[in-house]
C-alpha cells in the first residue's frame, strides 16, 4: 500500500501550479500581449528588414523580466509563507517526507513558468508571423536558456524561503541575482578595491551563480549563431548550481521545527 | 475494557522539548518534560491540560512537524521518522489552516492522493466528508471564503480521508457552534464503534467526561494523572444535596449530625448531607412538614479533579525558570 515517492511529489507539483495560476500568475500575459501588440505596430509602420530586432529585444526581455519576478516572488513566498501560515502541518503529517515537499514545490512553479514562458513565446512568434516574418527556431535557445536561468531562480529563493522569512529571503535572492547578472564586477573586484584578498574575489566569483551565462538574447537577435555545446553546457551548469541549492533548502528543511 | 490487554497504538517515552525563549540570550523554556504514555487500539484518549500546558507541543511532536530534545515514540508499531503509520493515521492541527485557492473537495482529493487512494476511493470519499461534515453545499468554494468553524470542519474531513485507524485531533471542538461540537462528538463514538482509536487535546471538561475511556491530565509540561477516570475521579458519592421547601423548617439550626452545609435560596433550602446522615436528614425534613424536591448525589467531577489539582499548581514552574 501507499504511493511511491514520485507520484507524491506530482501530487504537490500539480497543487501548487493550481494555486499559483488562481493567485493570477498568469495576468503579466496581459501586458505582455500589450508589449508585443505595439512593438509589432511599430515595426509594421517602419516596415525595414532590420528592425525586427525591436520585437525580438522587446519579447525576450519582457519575458526576462516577468520571468524572474514571478520566480522570484512566488519562490520565496512558497515554504516560507506557509510555515508562518501554518498550511505545511496538515500535509506534513501525510506521508510526505520533506524533501519530497521540497521537489513538488520547485516542480509546481517550473511548470507555472513554462506555461507562462510558452504563452509568452507563442505571442512573440505570432508577433513576428503578422508582420511577416518566418518562423525562426533560434528564438527558441535564447528561451531555454532563460528558462534555465529561472529554475536557478526557483532554487534560490527557496533555499532562502527555508532559513529566513518570505521578506528577507525576496531580499537575499534579488541580490544575489543581481549580483549573478553583474558576475565580472565582482571579477573586477580588485580594480576597485585594490586590497581584496584573491581568494575572496575567486570564491564570491564562484559561489555567485553567473546569470549571464544563461543569456543568449543578444546572440540570437543579432544571428549570431549559439552552438549547440554552449546550451549543453550551461544546461550542466544550471543543474548543479540548481541540485547545490535544492540540497543545501533541503538540509535546512529536513530538522526544522514548524511551531 | 475487559478480556486481554488491546494492542498499544501509541506509545510515548520520556519525550521531552523546550523552547527557545529570549532573543539575544537563547533561554530555553521547557514546554514537556519527561512525558510517557500509552494509548490502546479502541481507545477514545482525552489529553487534557491547561492553556500552555505542553498537549499541541506533544502532537506536533508526534506528527513530526516540532522534534523533541530526547525521548522516542512509536505509533501503530513503526517509529516516529517512519512513513508507514502515516498512510493509517489522521491529524487535525490547531486552528488549521489550508489554501486559500483551493476548493474543498480539491484539498481533500489532495490529502487523499498523499496518502495513495485511487481516484474512486478519493471521489466517493471526499463527497461523502464533506456531507458527513456538514460543508455538502460548499465542496467548490475556494477554502479563503471560509469561516472559522468551516475551516475546523474541513481539518475533520482531512483527517479522516484515509480511513484512518489512528486519529489525533488537537482541541476537535474549538471554533464550532453547538451542532458542530455535537457532530464531532458523534463522529468520534461513530470511530470507536468501528474500533478505532482517537486520541484528542481539550480544554473542554464534560467532553472528555463523557467521551474518554482514559484521560492523561497534563499541568506544565508534566503528566498529572493518566489513566480511566474512574482511577482519576472519587466516582463514589461523596455527598448528597437535597433541595426542600414548605413547612415550618428552621433553617439556622436543628439539623441532624451529618447535614454539612445548608443555604437558604429564596423560599427553598439546599443541604450536604453526608452519605449516612441522608435518612435522619430526610425524617428531620419529614416531622418539620417540609417537602424535598429533590435528592442527588454528587460525584467529583473533571472540573474538581482540575480545580483542585492543577489550578492551584499553575504557574508555579514559572518561577522557577
Ligand atoms: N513556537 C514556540 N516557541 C516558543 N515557545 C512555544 C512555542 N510553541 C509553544 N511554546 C510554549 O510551549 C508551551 C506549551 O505550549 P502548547 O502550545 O503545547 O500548549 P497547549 O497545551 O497546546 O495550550 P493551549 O491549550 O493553549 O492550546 C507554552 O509554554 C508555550 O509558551
Ligand atoms: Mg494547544
Amino acid at each position: 500500500m501507499g504511493a511511491s515517492g514520485l507520484t507524491r511529489i506530482l501530487a504537490v507539483a500539480s497543487n501548487t501550479y493550481r494555486e499559483t495560476v488562481r493567485e493570477r500568475v498568469l495576468y503579466n500575459l496581459v501586458v505582455f500581449a500589450f508589449l508585443m501588440t505595439l512593438s509589432g505596430l511599430l515595426l509594421s509602420e517602419l516596415s525595414i528588414r532590420e528592425d525586427e530586432k525591436i520585437v525580438k529585444d522587446v519579447g525576450l526581455a519582457a519575458m526576462d523580466i516577468f520571468g524572474t519576478l514571478i520566480a522570484l516572488f512566488i519562490g520565496v513566498g512558497l515554504v516560507s509563507k506557509e510555515i508562518d501560515r501554518r498550511s505545511l502541518h496538515p500535509l506534513l503529517s501525510r506521508p510526505l517526507r520533506r524533501r519530497e515537499l521540497l521537489l513538488g514545490k520547485f516542480a509546481g512553479l517550473g511548470f507555472t513558468l513554462l506555461v507562462n514562458l510558452g504563452a509568452m513565446t507563442a505571442g512573440l512568434y505570432l508577433t513576428l508571423f503578422a508582420t511577416g516574418r518566418g518562423p525562426e527556431p533560434q528564438l527558441l535557445k535564447a528561451v531555454y536558456g532563460l528558462y534555465l536561468g529561472l529554475l536557478l531562480v526557483v532554487a534560490l529563493a527557496l533555499l532562502f524561503s527555508t532559513l529566513t522569512s518570505s521578506v528577507l529571503a525576496a531580499v537575499c535572492t534579488f541580490s544575489l541575482v543581481v549580483a549573478g547578472r553583474f558576475s565580472d564586477v565582482i571579477r573586477g573586484m580588485q580594480d576597485v578595491i585594490p586590497g581584496a584578498p584573491t581568494w575572496l574575489v575567486r570564491l564570491l566569483y564562484f559561489a555567485v551563480p553567473n546569470f549571464r551565462n544563461f543569456d543568449f538574447k543578444a546572440q540570437v537577435v543579432y544571428g549570431d549563431p549559439v552552438p549547440w555545446a554552449g546550451l549543453a553546457w550551461v544546461t550542466l551548469y544550471a543543474a548543479a548550481y540548481g541540485a547545490v541549492a535544492l540540497s543545501l533548502a533541503e538540509a535546512a528543511l529536513r530538522h526544522k521545527d514548524l511551531p | 475494557m475487559s478480556g486481554t490487554p488491546a494492542e498499544v497504538v501509541l506509545e510515548v517515552r520520556n519525550l521531552s522539548k523546550s523552547y527557545r525563549a529570549g532573543h539575544l540570550r537563547a533561554r530555553l523554556r521547557p514546554a514537556l518534560k519527561d512525558l510517557s504514555l500509552t494509548v490502546r487500539r479502541g481507545e477514545i484518549f482525552g489529553y487534557l491540560g491547561p492553556n500552555g500546558s505542553g498537549k499541541t507541543t506533544t502532537l506536533k511532536i508526534l506528527m513530526g512537524l516540532v522534534f523533541p530534545d530526547s525521548g522516542s515514540a512509536t505509533i501503530l508499531g513503526a517509529p516516529l521518522e517512519d512513513l508507514s503509520w502515516k498512510y493509517r493515521a489522521g491529524y487535525l492541527p490547531e486552528q488549521p489552516y489550508f489554501y486559500d485557492y483551493l476548493t474543498a473537495r480539491e484539498y481533500l482529493d489532495y490529502v487523499g492522493r498523499l496518502c495513495g487512494l485511487p481516484v474512486s476511493v478519493r471521489r466517493e470519499r471526499c463527497a461523502r466528508l464533506l456531507e458527513l461534515v456538514g460543508l455538502g453545499h460548499s465542496t467548490d468554494v475556494p477554502l479563503r471564503r471560509f469561516s472559522k468553524g468551516m475551516l475546523q470542519r474541513v481539518g475533520l474531513a482531512q483527517a479522516l480521508v484515509n480511513d484512518p485507524d489512528l486519529v489525533i485531533l488537537d482541541e476537535p471542538m474549538s471554533g464550532l457552534d453547538p451542532l458542530g461540537r455535537r457532530l464531532v462528538r458523534d463522529i468520534i463514538l461513530d470511530l470507536r464503534r468501528q474500533a478505532k482509536t482517537v486520541f484528542f487535546s481539550t480544554h473542554i471538561l464534560s467532553d472528555a467526561e463523557t467521551l474518554c475511556d482514559r484521560v492523561a491530565v497534563l499541568r506544565a509540561g508534566s503528566l498529572v494523572a493518566t489513566g480511566h477516570l474512574s482511577e482519576i475521579l472519587n466516582l463514589d458519592v461523596s455527598h448528597y444535596e437535597v433541595l426542600a421547601t414548605g413547612g415550618d423548617l428552621d433553617p439556622l439550626g436543628g439539623w441532624p449530625p451529618g447535614v454539612r452545609g445548608h443555604e437558604v435560596l429564596g423560599e427553598r433550602v439546599r443541604l450536604e448531607v453526608a452519605e449516612e446522615a441522608l435518612l435522619p436528614a430526610l425524617e428531620h425534613l419529614r416531622d418539620r412538614r417540609g417537602r424535598v424536591l429533590s435528592v442527588n448525589p454528587i460525584r467529583q467531577s473533571l472540573e474538581d479533579f482540575f480545580l483542585a489539582e492543577v489550578a492551584p499548581r499553575e504557574g508555579a514552574w514559572e518561577l522557577q525558570d
